[in-house]
């Protein structure tokens, strides 16, 4: 129990501080690239508060039951996410022995809730980002399963904690090199990021958050951070060795290493172009997955050797 | 798992999630809209899956969630793109050929009650802390691994392949040499209207199909209220 609410505390501050510093640097990027937003340290509490303040704006005949449970559900679902990082040995809040594949299960929820965020509206801007996002979102995730096998191999299990132990001696960044960029490519998916921001472009005024006003459009945006800290921790523990490091308690050795894959998605998403949703289609079907194959044969064979 | 608390906090979430199971499952055929009906049968699997993760049985539990999530998203797209109701955000009678329906779920009903009443289950508990995934994928695959990894891999790139092959040829032409609308005669130009070359209107609806006949003329767009009436046939430099 008492390793539990420590677990528990630790996650409450990953994600706080996550989402804080996701917040600074997004800004930071916006800054320095097109000239426009706010740097500051407490520039994403004052642009909260402003939307908290805002009036909830309705659309005609919505779903309000979805849309608020979209919402929701993605904010929850980025923190189950998490919830099954390993903050230490044996010090994750769901110790489960198939926590990879809970994290996959957890991907596959979140193209269901960003697509409901889209439809429930019952507006077309918001609909077309919730289609188009599905297209896109979908595929995206078949080569992030065939890299997550490919980690569990040399662990021999699908559990992330045995998975943070097997990087002992040499992290998976090392011992399999296509692994972390391909699954930097799911995270700027599910966080709506960047070359696959289909769903919240720009040019659809906001894709499926156009329609969101007031304390659900800052919800939302809380949720698409917290998302970008779950993904990150997982990807630190699948890639970069977890709680693992020299003097340092585990827990600050994920902290830090989960803040360098945020910094690097963050920068990835302002830093990368985004294609045609068709050449994405070709791009992920003829040469992403390929190449997670190629990921999951080089696993097997270091297996082997 | 199935070792949150004692056994008094498992059962509690068991009526909880077989409460909710049964509850969207019902939902399914009382909302009026797809997509709804969609979700709220992914609920219904979600629900059954957490029960799977109480029984121990972790992995066929978290897969049935993760299967279901993917499976409910694509047929929810597909049936809303093949029906007549566009996003299938109005409301639209989900049910039909009631008498046939109620017959069919009354006797699955019963057949399933049936099976399950009569059936010996197996009554041996097993250690704390047995490793069940292993045990599952030795069911499973045992030592037919290595046949059924290739058989896998083999297939989901014939399917890939298949989709790629047989989606470039679409009802409008090749699908990379852009759109334009089938000729009003077999071998005819286009129909529709024609686009301007470089002109800024006339959108995405035909570029590179009928380059032939923009090359010749170019048509004045009738809503310029400073030409007048007809089509004033001008050579492009």
């Amino acid at each position: 129990m008492m390793t539990f609410a420590l677990a528990f505390a630790i996650l409450i501050l990953v994600l706080a501080l996550g989402i804080w510093f996701a917040a600074v640097l997004d800004g930071v990027f916006s800054r320095q690239l097109s000239g426009h937003g706010t740097v500051g340290l407490l520039a994403p509490f004052h642009a909260s508060a402003v939307y908290l303040t805002q009036q909830r704006l309705r659309t005609e005949a919505p779903d309000q039951l979805n849309w608020f449970l979209s919402i929701a559900g993605y904010l929850s679902v980025a923190a189950t996410g998490l919830a099954v990082v390993p903050f230490g040995p044996d010090l994750a809040v769901i110790g489960l022995d198939t926590s990879v594949v809970f994290w996959g299960a957890c991907e596959s929820l979140i193209v269901v809730l960003v697509f409901l965020h889209g439809w429930s509206p019952n507006a077309p801007l918001s609909l077309i980002g919730a289609y188009r996002y599905v297209a896109i979102g979908l595929p995206i995730m078949l080569p992030s399963m065939f890299v997550l096998i490919a980690v569990a191999i040399p662990a021999q299990s699908l559990d992330l904690r045995d998975i943070v132990a097997s990087q002992e001696t040499v992290w998976n960044v090392i011992r399999q090199p296509l692994g972390l960029p391909l699954f930097l490519l799911l995270g700027l998916s599910l966080t709506l990021r960047g070359p696959f921001d289909y769903a919240d472009s720009d040019d659809l005024a906001g894709g499926t958050s156009a329609e969101d006003s007031g304390a659900n459009r800052a919800g939302w945006q809380v949720a698409r951070l917290a998302m970008l800290v779950g993904f990150s921790a997982v990807a630190s523990a699948a890639f970069l060795g977890g709680y693992l490091g020299p003097v340092l308690p585990g827990f600050v050795w994920v902290i830090i290493k989960t803040l360098v894959v945020m910094a690097i998605v963050i920068g990835l998403s302002h830093l990368l172009v985004r294609l045609p949703v068709a050449r994405m289609l070709g791009l992920i079907w003829k040469i992403l997955l390929p190449i997670s194959f190629l990921d999951l044969l080089w696993a097997g064979l270091v297996a082997l050797a | 798992m199935g070792r949150i608390g004692g056994t008094g906090m498992t059962d509690l979430l068991f009526y909880a999630l077989s409460a909710l199971a049964i509850w969207s499952g019902w939902r399914v055929f009382r909302v009026d809209s797809m997509i709804r009906a969609t979700f709220a049968l992914m609920v219904s699997f979600t629900s059954v899956g957490g029960i799977a993760v109480l029984m121990a049985a972790d992995y066929i539990g978290v897969a049935t969630v993760f299967m279901m999530a993917v499976e409910m998203m694509v047929m929810g797209l597909f049936m809303v793109m093949f029906m007549m109701n566009p996003a299938g955000l109005n409301p639209m009678q989900m049910v039909h050929q009631y008498k046939f329906s109620i017959a069919a779920g009354v006797l699955g009903f019963v057949g399933l009650a049936t099976a399950v009443l009569l059936t010996n289950f197996p009554d041996n508990p097993l250690p704390e802390n047995r490793d069940t995934l292993r045990d599952l994928g030795i069911e499973l695959l045992g030592g037919s691994m290595l046949i059924f990894e290739t058989a896998g891999v083999t297939l989901l790139a014939t399917m890939v392949g298949a989709v790629a092959l047989s989606s470039r040829r679409g009802r409008f032409g090749d699908s990379d040499a852009g759109a334009a609308p089938p000729g009003l005669h077999p071998g005819g130009e286009p129909a529709g209207r024609k686009v301007e070359k470089g002109g800024g209107h006339g959108g995405h609806g035909g570029h590179g199909g009928h380059q032939m006949n923009m090359e010749k003329t170019k048509q004045d767009s009738s809503d310029d209220p400073h030409k007048g009436h007809g089509n004033m046939s001008e050579t492009e430099a």
